[in-house]
């Protein structure tokens, strides 16, 4: 599975338009009984986690056979004005595009990519005050394959 | 050695002590038992109502009087309707994936008899609206602030206090009638000197209870806009009344990070104050009711700090703290929550 932003840096300003092209290959159609694509953001850190949907879609197996599993899907959404990423000591908070492979035998595949949401000031190139920010942001590749996750079945 | 599968599951940090599948499966075990228990007992009382010849075998004595069957009734139909909905809540959850859980309570959301409008949701989502702050008019400045509730009141020390030692003087009463008809009770006599260590503990904390909510006076915080917005400048007013003499006055700027966990059965709460800014710090302050303290001061919020921000489990609040140390007086220290904005975006207000 394979989540690609358009966004290099994976920099995208708060309320901007975000596009991303994901795949999935060598799964069977016959195996894959549905997909989820989400934009998220997430908590992390010492704290329980907050989950908030932005954009969610999901395709089943009939969907899935119309679109083509192996050929390259477009996702497009724009981004809402908060909340920003924040990377602290207790609380950290991600965006990602996340999707979710469900198999027939019960498993679950899921990929993530990261990306940050910054203000629009944070989002100019070069800008000066991206030195000063409080906040570390880890790099993120905008063409990287995403963190790949296996979840056993339920039952 | 198989090990037999425990119907719980324990969240630690990130790691899951357990099967998460077996904690669902007991949870559902349980409420589906209590529904159970509650169809039983409810039925039980209906029977009693409708047929109580055909009861004749069932033990009566929660069942003979009227009120015994009603409030045997009232708790099966308690338990009922809580293991059915939660029974049904829980089952609910099983099989979907938390993105579509969050976009189906999403959508949920955004119908108007629900939720709030789209237009108040989605303008700056998970950013506290903060309306309650300005709410209410200042003389100086155009917002009066409005103090975060403080956790600890006089009531409940009261309270604990009066009906300690009212037990006290009761067990005191016991043993000394004891005495007085020849037949003490010494082991009573005994626990009364433990409890009495108990009473005038509870007493000296409603007396330090009292003493910080009497002698210190309200405390005054007036900013000149609402919300902040990185980089940007406020004028705040702060008045401090009362009979003190403060060792030191420190009034501060902080965003505070507050998680909220579970740990075994228990919800813990953990704060990190992520920025402290120091707004003003006096030494040797003298208040008195006639001369109350006053300053007009500004506060500079730093470029590019997180915003006002607020999940269910975790939240970044930015408040404007007002703290004293004084003698005889307890120390205090007061917050005043305030909402930090992203920068480029803020709503524009009216400031009246």
């Amino acid at each position: 599975m394979n989540v690609t932003l358009c966004n290099d840096d994976g920099l995208y300003r708060a309320g901007g338009e975000l596009s991303a092209k994901w795949r999935i290959s060598r799964v069977p159609l016959d195996e894959v009984q549905g997909v989820e694509v989400s934009v998220l953001w997430h908590t992390e850190g010492k704290g329980d986690e907050d989950l908030h949907v932005h954009h969610f879609q999901r395709l089943a197996e009939h969907q899935l056979r119309r679109a083509g599993l192996a050929d390259e899907q477009v996702l497009h959404c724009v981004l809402p004005a908060t909340p920003l990423s924040y990377h602290g000591r207790l609380i950290s908070l991600q965006w990602c595009v996340r999707l979710r492979l469900f198999l027939a035998d019960g498993r679950e595949i899921v990929a993530e990519q990261p990306f940050h949401l910054v203000s629009e000031e944070m989002a100019r190139p070069h800008s000066a005050s991206a030195d000063r920010v409080p906040v570390a942001l880890p790099k993120s590749g905008g063409a990287a394959r995403g963190k790949v996750l296996e979840h056993a079945p339920a039952s | 050695m198989p090990r037999f599968p425990k119907p719980w599951s324990k969240k630690r940090g990130k790691r899951i002590l357990g099967h998460a599948l077996a904690g669902e499966a007991g949870e559902l075990t349980f409420y589906a038992g209590l529904f159970l228990i509650g169809v039983f007992g409810f039925s039980l009382v209906l029977i009693n109502e409708v047929a109580p010849e055909s009861v004749s075998q069932v033990p009566t004595d929660a069942l003979s009087t009227g009120l015994g069957t009603w409030v045997f009734g009232i708790l099966s139909l308690a338990s009922m309707l809580t293991g059915g909905v939660t029974l049904l809540y829980r089952l609910a959850r099983i099989g979907a994936s938390s993105e579509r859980r969050s976009a189906i309570a999403k959508m949920a959301g955004s119908i108007d008899m629900i939720g709030p409008t789209i237009d108040d949701a989605q303008a700056l989502p998970s950013v506290p609206k903060g309306s309650a702050i300005t709410e209410s008019p200042g003389e100086r400045l155009t917002y009066r602030l409005a103090a975060e509730k403080s956790k600890s009141g006089i009531a409940g020390p009261a309270t604990l206090a009066l009906l300690w030692s009212s037990a006290w003087l009761v067990l005191l009463a016991v043993v000394v009638s004891g005495f007085w008809n020849g037949q003490p009770r010494w082991y009573l006599a005994i626990l009364l000197l433990p409890f009495a260590m108990i009473s005038v503990w509870s007493f000296r904390f409603f007396l330090n209870q009292f003493r910080q909510f009497a002698g210190i006076g309200p405390t005054i915080v007036e900013i000149s806009s609402h919300p902040l917005v990185p980089g940007g400048q406020c004028d705040l007013f702060i008045s401090q009344s009362g009979r003190l003499n403060l060792k030191r006055l420190t009034v501060l700027l902080t965003c505070e990070e507050e998680t909220f966990y579970r740990q075994g059965t228990d919800v813990r709460v953990d704060r990190h104050e992520a920025i402290r800014q120091v707004i003003c710090k006096e030494r040797n302050v003298a208040v008195d009711p006639q001369g109350p303290w006053e300053q007009q001061l500004q506060i500079d919020l730093p470029d590019n700090v997180m915003h006002s921000f607020v999940g269910t489990h975790n939240a970044i609040r930015w408040k404007v703290v007002v703290s004293g140390e004084s003698q005889p007086w307890p120390s205090f220290c007061r917050s005043f929550p305030v909402v930090v904005h992203p920068p480029d975006l803020s709503l524009k207000r009216s400031p009246r």
